[in-house]
């Protein structure tokens, strides 16, 4: 394998390095940062994503073998869809590069492959993570059927060739979009709709993911009323592909592997036209034109969230949230879960037309929605916009950090647990009694407090402006345990309310926990808050702990040693 | 009045700053001059409490800034070598923010940036997007942004950086202006021109050490130089910079 890589041209290696190393903003990192270790954490929760379908497909995979392998290839296609979306312009020449590497005498092509081969490997190390494990079970599955090795070989061929092949379709199509987009648009126009194109096809795969079902049987694919969804659905294309390739494509569907295979043909041509025409037009263009979206001249608001500190990280936090394209997305993905949730609590409760009683749906969705925007923001807070501006804030830091906290507090508050709380209320209009309704959205308010606390803890820093350390969250763990606490207390809670319903006392109780619960957290964080220093240096964990064995130094000591 | 008392400070045991005293007085403007790497920012950096001192002190009207540095940040408007600002805010809302940071009353400090930004030249550009303003605008929003609360102590790192030459003029008369009203300006630069023309006194820093500290009138007199850019190659330049010159072009060209 290094000797393949040698083979290459030695300043597409040097670039390709370069252009991987940036996947992650280099310039957001803490200078401790170990990015090879982030980059295991994040495969990490793929193998175990990979793990879990292993398990599905040995349960589930004799009753319901199709929409198994529909689901298994609709979340290939999500996870390369979300990467291709926060890795979104990796594979044009920014400013930057262009400034540094016009001079030098580097072809166009040159970069062009360095860029496409760094894609090429994050999008092959997400398909390899995530298939590692039902990559193998599920052609065992379907090859044990046959018992000979070229029985076994053709499922895992198909299979791999299907992973691949609507990746790639992806992959081009979004190439194809952008590339003529950014030929036939000035760079000012490009940059301004390519970040809507990038949420727009963010909220498209996930959109897709989430209210797509699954189709159990030939029979259901070929009635008409699923005509359409079969029409314009690529993952149902390329699993028609995968049962082409394995031989099991009844033939009444033959049409639809084809879509396939005319869908891929069309968007790799058009990926590498639109990238070679692109790589010759469009470098002169980036130098010329400057990436600044042009001034907006209308309303300028400036709303007060309290305090003028208050005020002033709150609307830093907005402006860094809205503004910043990396900060924009990961929050989106938060945002698109939650409205995932609301649109399947429209889908499944809306219908009716007479008022709809509480049920436990709508609590455990609006908690989960609450759940999300919460941990969401709180997760994108904690990635830094501009870490060599952030002298600013600590030449002017006049308060204590108690009141910065304060700060960070109101932010979480304003821009997550009021939108959700805002969005729930809307949502809860149908549902009766009022009553009730009024109870849970009191509940529902406290609890967001709560989280709001909860992620506070231990959390001294003004959002956006610490540096970040990939790798010490251990998302690979903190990922899916969280998920499963979120899901066992969500649960708890809706049920706890749903007893409390028209018992007054009980109902009172809850709310009175809750409360209790939040004052006691922000006691506690206030307290914490007095004694720690505003961080924006995000440090590994000191491997070396102390016991405490020696006693502290006399005063005397330490005196005359300051002193001298 | 700004005293720095035998301040030291060096990044893993090795000194970039070492031992260095000096006091820059009200209605003086102290010039601080030294080559590249000598510790100026350093010592800036130090002054703003940015990066915290290994040995020394720092006093500000006789009190040590340690001991109450908000009180000391109140008083005091630095602008940094480096024009580094947020991005993706505009130059408007950068200087609202400073205001509200500074929890500045928010009328007067909206008058003083709207007179702030006509002033500078950037009322026009106001709503755009810091990322798109040249360096010398930038410039003159980190200078907007240090003088928006009045302060007391001026700290100015290479503010002559990326300015056209009317920007330039008016900067330096500002200068001299906020010291006759009884300002502490401390100013590093490396236009010596501009440093003889502003500077009542000058301190001069090699390789993290103080050389000179005296005006420039008494140093032209005492080492006998016409010039301040003459004094300045004696004390700080240790190299024959024609025959560094020579040796580069005879390097590249070999």
């Amino acid at each position: 394998m290094r000797k393949l890589f040698e083979l290459v041209p030695l300043e597409v290696r040097v670039l390709y390095r370069q252009f991987l190393l940036r996947v992650i903003d280099l310039e957001a990192l803490s200078i401790e940062a170990d990015i090879p270790r982030f980059l295991g954490q994040f495969a990490g929760v793929l193998i175990m994503l990979s793990i879990i379908h292993a398990v599905r497909i040995c349960l589930f995979f004799g009753a319901e073998p199709w929409q198994t392998e529909q689901h298994l290839i609709a979340t290939m296609m999500l996870i390369a869809g979300l990467i291709i979306v926060v890795s979104w312009d990796a594979t044009f020449p920014d400013r930057r590069d262009v400034m540094v590497l016009s001079p030098l005498p580097i072809a166009p092509h040159t970069i062009l492959i360095a860029k496409v081969g760094t894609s090429c490997a994050i999008l092959g190390l997400a398909i390899l993570a995530l298939n590692c494990f039902s990559g193998l079970v599920c052609p065992l599955f379907l090859g044990a059927q046959h018992g000979t090795i070229f029985g076994l070989l053709q499922p895992l061929a198909a299979y791999w060739f299907t992973m691949v092949a609507a990746v790639a379709f992806l992959y081009c199509s979004v190439l194809t979009l952008q590339g003529f987009t950014a030929l036939l648009l000035t760079r000012r126009l490009f940059l301004r709709l390519s970040a809507v194109l990038q949420l727009t096809a963010f909220g498209l795969f996930l959109g897709v993911y989430f209210m797509q079902g699954m189709i159990a049987n030939s029979a259901a694919m070929a009635a008409p009323e699923n005509r359409a969804i079969l029409d314009w659905s690529p993952s149902f294309w390329f699993f028609a592909l995968f049962n082409q390739l394995n031989g099991s494509l009844p033939a009444e569907l033959a049409w639809l592997a084809r879509r396939a295979w005319i869908g891929l043909g069309i968007v790799i041509f058009g990926a590498a036209a639109s990238l070679l025409l692109c790589y010759m037009r469009t470098m002169k263009k980036t130098v010329e034109e400057p990436d600044l979206v042009p001034g907006a001249h209308g309303l300028h608001l400036t709303p007060r969230f309290g305090s003028l500190l208050q005020t002033a990280i709150v609307l830093f936090s907005f402006r860094s949230l809205t503004r910043s394209r990396q900060h924009r997305v990961i929050f989106a993905f938060y945002l698109a879960v939650v409205f995932a949730l609301g649109i399947s609590l429209l889908r499944d409760e809306m219908p009716a037309h007479a008022p709809i009683p509480v049920s436990p749906d709508l609590l455990i969705s609006t908690l989960m929605m609450m759940s999300f925007a919460v941990f969401g923001l709180r997760s994108v807070i904690q990635l830094p916009i501009s870490l060599t501006a952030n002298w600013v804030l600590r030449t002017t830091q006049l308060s204590s950090p108690v009141k910065y906290i304060d700060a960070t507090r109101r932010s979480l508050l304003v821009l997550s647990v009021v939108p959700a709380w805002v969005v729930s209320v809307f949502l809860s209009i149908p549902f009766r009694p009022l009553g009730y309704v009024a109870a849970h959205l009191a509940v529902l308010a406290l609890y967001g407090w709560v989280l709001a606390e909860l992620g506070l803890i231990g959390f001294y820093k003004v959002p956006f402006t610490c540096s970040y350390l990939p790798g010490k969250s251990n998302i690979q763990y903190v990922f899916w345990g969280v998920l499963v606490v979120l899901l066992v207390v969500v649960t708890a809670i809706a049920e706890l309310e749903q007893r409390a319903f028209g018992d007054p006392i009980r109902l009172s109780s809850l709310l009175l926990g809750f409360a209790a619960l939040a004052v006691g957290l922000l006691a506690f964080n206030r307290r914490q808050a007095k004694s720690a220093v505003l961080n924006f240096e995000e440090l590994p964990e000191e491997l070396i702990t102390t016991l405490g064995l020696i006693s502290p130094l006399p005063e005397k000591i330490n005196t005359s040693s300051s002193a001298s | 009045m700004l005293e720095l008392r035998r301040v030291t400070k060096t990044f893993s045991g090795i000194p970039a700053v070492d031992d260095v005293s000096f006091c820059a007085r009200p209605g003086e403007v102290t010039g601080y001059l030294g080559p590249n790497g000598s510790g100026k920012s350093t010592t800036m950096k130090m002054i703003t409490g940015l990066i915290e001192i290994t040995q020394g002190h720092i006093l500000f009207e006789g009190k040590l800034i340690q001991d109450d540095l908000i009180a000391f940040r109140r008083r005091m408007g630095y602008v940094p070598e480096e024009p580094y600002l947020y991005n993706h805010l505009s130059g408007a809302e950068y200087l609202e923010m400073v205001s509200q940071l500074r929890n500045l009353p928010q009328r007067e400090s909206a008058e003083r940036i709207d007179g702030l930004l006509r002033l500078l030249s950037l009322y026009d550009d106001r709503h755009a997007s810091i990322s798109g303003y040249s360096k010398g605008m930038r410039q003159k929003v980190l200078i907007a942004a240090a003088l928006l609360h009045n302060p007391e102590l001026i700290l100015l790192d290479e503010p002559f950086s990326g300015l056209d030459v009317g920007s330039a003029l008016v900067l330096r008369s500002l200068i001299q202006e906020l010291a006759s009203r009884g300002k502490v300006v401390v100013f590093s630069s490396h236009e010596l021109d501009t440093v003889e023309r502003v500077c009542t006194r000058v301190v001069i820093l090699h390789r993290g050490k103080l050389v000179a500290d005296d005006s420039i009138v008494r140093l032209r007199s005492l080492m006998e130089l016409p010039t301040l850019e003459a004094i300045f190659s004696q004390l700080a330049v240790e190299q024959d910079t024609d025959s560094m010159a020579r040796q580069i072009a005879d390097l590249i060209h070999a």
